[in-house]
């Protein structure tokens, strides 16, 4: 019996260790993948504005119909990344920053902004911060920023995406 | 009224989620906090999602009887006032995507209804045009419905309880 024991331990030992690993990876993983998907759209340090998701959206699962979405894949490797979102009319609208882990590494919204147009650069962990700009360090290299527009009726949405269209991100 | 009482607890229904109801939830979306369970479940039927200070999300596959949600049946979705800012109710079929249907209609919105139905409220969720506000489940077999809470008034660090979130009692099932 204890023959057979100790070849059981390990395989269950592997086993464990396998589907913590699988689980680990998996995050990073869908992350990359949206990352890319999305820089198909404006490439890696652009912003790329969405038109309202439908049932045709298929960029990141579980889309809401009520926002509009513009995002920002970046890639932080040689130089920060200044982002603005530009204020819009509307009842709320937020940009917020995930990095590599799909960790919220920045969120704030129009009403925490008091309606004003947002202005930070993210930097990685030792990277210099330029100035007179708010700094957001990311722990990874690679992320998405995303702005969310509550289009209250669709009817509006053609106003708003045109005032939206000044939000930009690029390398400093 | 405090948000500590507007606010109920939750039970815990495995993978790092919470059941209220027939509700089912997380406490640490896209927060360093999740671990790495809740991780995997949000990247692949959520990923970006905000954390729990900017919204909650809800979400339901059965119907208040526990059976599955189906496409071919009619629901009524009952609901009053929501401690939050807004809130919307989306659709979703099986592939964790919007369902298509003829109407383009995928989510209702709070800010959508009348000042008077704010504190009660009703959505027809059918496969055919409904009276009202229409929520078309494009005759799939088998969705779920997502409730999305933005600003929640006690910012995010407790959930509403069984009786505040909506109820979802099924009606007529066509073939």
């Amino acid at each position: 019996m204890r023959a057979w024991m100790a070849p059981l331990a390990v395989g269950a030992i592997v086993a464990v260790a396998a589907f913590h690993i699988g689980v680990g990876a998996v995050p990073r993983g869908l992350m990359s993948v949206a990352t890319g998907r999305i820089a198909q759209a404006g490439g890696i340090n652009h912003m790329a504005f969405a038109p309202l998701a439908t049932d045709r959206s298929r960029l990141v699962v579980r889309p809401s119909p009520d926002l509009a979405y513009a995002s920002c894949p970046f890639d932080l490797a040689e130089r920060p990344l200044l982002i603005e979102a530009a204020a819009v009319d509307a009842p709320y609208w937020s940009l917020s920053v995930f990095d590599g882990r799909t960790n919220a590494a920045f969120v704030r919204n129009n009403l925490q902004a008091r309606n004003a147009p947002m202005r930070i650069a993210l930097v990685r962990p030792g990277q210099p911060a330029p100035a007179g700009v708010e700094a957001v360090t990311v722990p990874t290299r690679r992320g998405i920023a995303l702005i969310r527009i509550l289009i209250p009726d669709r009817a509006a949405f053609a106003a708003i995406d045109a005032a939206r269209r000044a939000s930009f991100c690029r390398s400093l | 009224m405090a948000p500590a009482a507007r606010y109920g607890r939750s039970r815990r229904a495995g993978w790092g989620r919470h059941r209220i109801g027939v509700w089912q939830t997380g406490t640490d979306f896209g927060s360093e906090r999740a671990d790495g369970i809740t991780r995997a479940v949000i990247a692949m039927k959520g990923l970006l999602a905000l954390p729990a200070s900017e919204a909650r999300y809800y979400t339901a596959s059965v119907d208040d009887a526990g059976r599955a949600l189906d496409g071919r049946c009619g629901y009524r979705l009952t609901g009053g006032a929501l401690p939050a800012r807004w809130w919307s109710v989306t659709l979703y079929g099986p592939d964790n995507f919007l369902v298509a249907n003829d109407a383009g209609i995928f989510s209702v919105v709070s800010t959508e209804l009348p000042t008077a139905e704010a504190a009660s409220w009703a959505i027809a969720v059918a496969p055919t045009r409904q009276p009202g506000h229409w929520l078309p489940t494009g005759g799939v077999d088998r969705f779920d419905l997502t409730l999305r809470a933005y600003l929640p008034d006690d910012g995010g660090t407790g959930n509403p309880t069984a009786a505040q979130l909506p109820r979802i009692e099924r009606l007529e099932c066509g073939r």
